[in-house]
């Protein structure tokens, strides 16, 4: 049973000059059709990998799930839910949007630097309204923090305080102070050490099984592919050219794009 | 406090001479200005108890016919000049320092809309300040003042003079605040966090407010303290010019403008006193500012 859904899925950009250009000039609108007719399907509790070099149109998809960018056509659907059902009330909307969380590319740009940690993981409780009382929301801080391998104390610090690695921890923990069933994680790993990469590669993981977690996993790095995905997609120019298993993937690739994308990633002898 | 006192920025400050010199006259001048109902030996608002016996008294000598000696001298209505001086000053800081504290909240608050929403929002304020730029800001206070004298009844107009005054200044003032807000704004919304923000369902006023603002009030204030100098200059021309704070309630503007009047007579201190402290006050400040503005904010030079 499919739990995350894209159908037919498009999104263009307007790239037009102003108005009064182009009527100056005689030149018609222009659009960068950035995903074109892409649709995939996701297990409830794996993990759904998004392969592609850069400008393929992935973290476009990224933001549409998340609902950061609403699609030209086609549709998102959460557990057979519309996310972008017109009729929706913005209340239903909102409570929708609850349970899908990400997890952003650098942890530098991600965390407010002006608020404390503590804080920054209480946001969502708040904003949800899913714990009632200050004292409550405290402990739910405290469990966050060591769920995702911190201290009970790093809540009163503040986000540059910590390294990279850490951080993205505390942007994991952010994710899942909200309750959500599925996180979108946008390269989380491609600002980060190697040695630390693995790190928070196994706290997803962990944290997936611990919470019967569903991932939409974006990135160009195939060495994470393999060692989280349960499905790839490979994107090519906008457009889903191969989807299969990993072991399938990996040995068998069926179309060019993807064994020059296999072959173009740095080995190690 | 301990902290600050071992920061870089107060070992920087120690160290250079400007800048603490500068502060310290600004806070001579500030808190002479809040004790000034303490320090001045007579009030000068009180016009009872003006003896026009002792016009034009010169500083430093007894009075021919009362005998009353005045460290600075006394003006055509004797007037103590230095009583004067201490409330015109408080007077004049206290309509710059509000004049500022409307610009910068105003300047805040718009660049945030205009730098966040963008679209026509951002074209139209942005355009406004562009257009209101265009003209000395000092042009725009009087033309903002005018209207404000011919909006409100006559009985009122000497009472809402020092009001008229701060929103006039303060209206004349917002530009640079907007300009440098907006673009920090511009920079902060594209951030990942704002994002992350707007996936736990924040409004656009709760991202700006708690977001947003706190990471682009660094420069404002910088610019605050060298629109205070600005501030101060421009109410002592508006009052310079009579279109100021009213006679009754001095200010350092009116004070020279009124020394002005005796120069060619004779009577000096009625104008050299109160020029000197307003021209140690804004550039005391203006001086400061520099500093400030060099040490926290290269980039604005």
């Amino acid at each position: 049973m499919s739990f995350i859904t894209a159908k037919n899925l498009v999104r263009r950009f307007d790239l037009s000059d102003p108005w009064i250009v182009r009527k100056l000039t005689f030149r018609p609108k222009k659009f960068l059709t950035a995903v074109n007719d892409v649709s995939f399907s996701v297990e409830k509790g794996t993990t759904y990998a998004l392969v592609g070099e850069s400008g393929s149109g992935k973290s476009t998809i990224a933001k549409m799930a998340v609902g950061l960018l609403t699609p030209s056509a086609g549709t998102i659907t959460l557990d057979n839910h519309n996310l972008n059902d017109p009729n929706l009330s913005p209340q239903r909307q909102r409570l929708m949007r609850r349970r899908i969380q990400m997890v952003f590319q650098s942890p530098y740009a991600s965390l407010n630097p002006r608020w404390r940690v503590g804080d920054i993981l209480k946001e969502p409780i708040q904003s949800f309204d899913l714990i009632q009382g200050t004292k409550n929301q405290a402990k739910r801080v405290e469990e966050l923090l060591e769920q995702v391998g911190l201290s009970p104390s790093d809540a009163k610090k503040y986000p540059h305080e910590f390294s990279g690695g850490q951080r993205q921890r505390i942007s994991i923990a952010r994710a899942l102070s909200s309750q959500p069933d599925v996180i979108i994680c946008d390269e989380p790993t491609s600002a980060l050490d190697v040695s630390v990469q693995a790190q928070v590669l196994n706290l997803l993981k962990s944290l997936q099984k611990e919470f019967s977690l569903t991932y939409l996993f974006i990135t160009h790095d195939l060495a994470v592919v393999s060692s989280v995905a349960n499905r790839i997609g490979v994107l090519n120019k906008g457009a889903l050219v191969e989807e299969a298993s990993p072991e399938e993937l990996f040995t068998n690739p069926k179309q060019d794009y993807t064994r020059m994308l296999l072959n173009a990633a740095p080995k190690m002898l | 406090m301990k902290r600050f006192f071992a920061s870089d920025f107060f070992y920087d400050f120690v160290r250079s001479p400007v800048a603490l010199l500068s502060f310290l006259i600004v806070l001579f001048l500030v808190l002479s200005a809040v004790f000034a109902s303490v320090i001045a030996p007579t009030n000068p608002f009180d016009a009872a108890s003006l003896n026009l016996m002792n016009g034009f008294t010169p500083p430093m000598e007894p009075n021919p016919f009362t005998g009353d000696v005045f460290w600075m001298g006394t003006d055509d209505q004797g007037r103590d000049l230095f009583s004067a001086i201490l409330y015109g000053l408080r007077i004049s800081l206290f309509v710059g320092a509000m004049a500022v504290a409307l610009a910068a909240v105003m300047g805040v608050l718009l660049g945030l809309i205009a730098g966040y929403m963008g679209g026509w929002l951002d074209n139209l304020i942005m355009r406004f300040a562009d257009i209101q730029m265009t003209f000395p800001s000092i042009l725009v206070a009087m033309l903002i003042f005018g209207v404000a004298r011919g909006i409100l009844p006559p009985e009122l107009r000497d009472e809402m003079a020092i009001t008229v005054l701060i929103v006039s200044i303060g209206l004349s003032e917002w530009v640079p605040f907007a300009r440098t807000v907006r673009g920090s704004t511009m920079v902060e919304k594209e951030k990942e966090y704002i994002a992350a923000a707007r996936l736990i369902g924040l409004n656009r006023w709760q991202i700006m407010m708690r977001h947003i603002l706190p990471n682009v009030l660094n420069p404002v204030l910088v610019i605050a303290t060298i629109t205070l100098a600005l501030a101060i200059i421009a109410e002592a021309t508006l009052s310079f010019l009579g279109v100021g704070a009213p006679r009754t309630e001095p200010s350092l503007g009116t004070l020279i403008r009124v020394g002005q009047d005796f120069l060619f007579s004779g009577e000096w201190w009625i104008l050299l006193f109160p020029a000197c402290t307003l021209l140690a006050l804004a550039l005391s400040v203006n001086l400061f500012g520099d500093w400030l503005r060099d040490k926290l904010n290269p980039r604005l030079k």
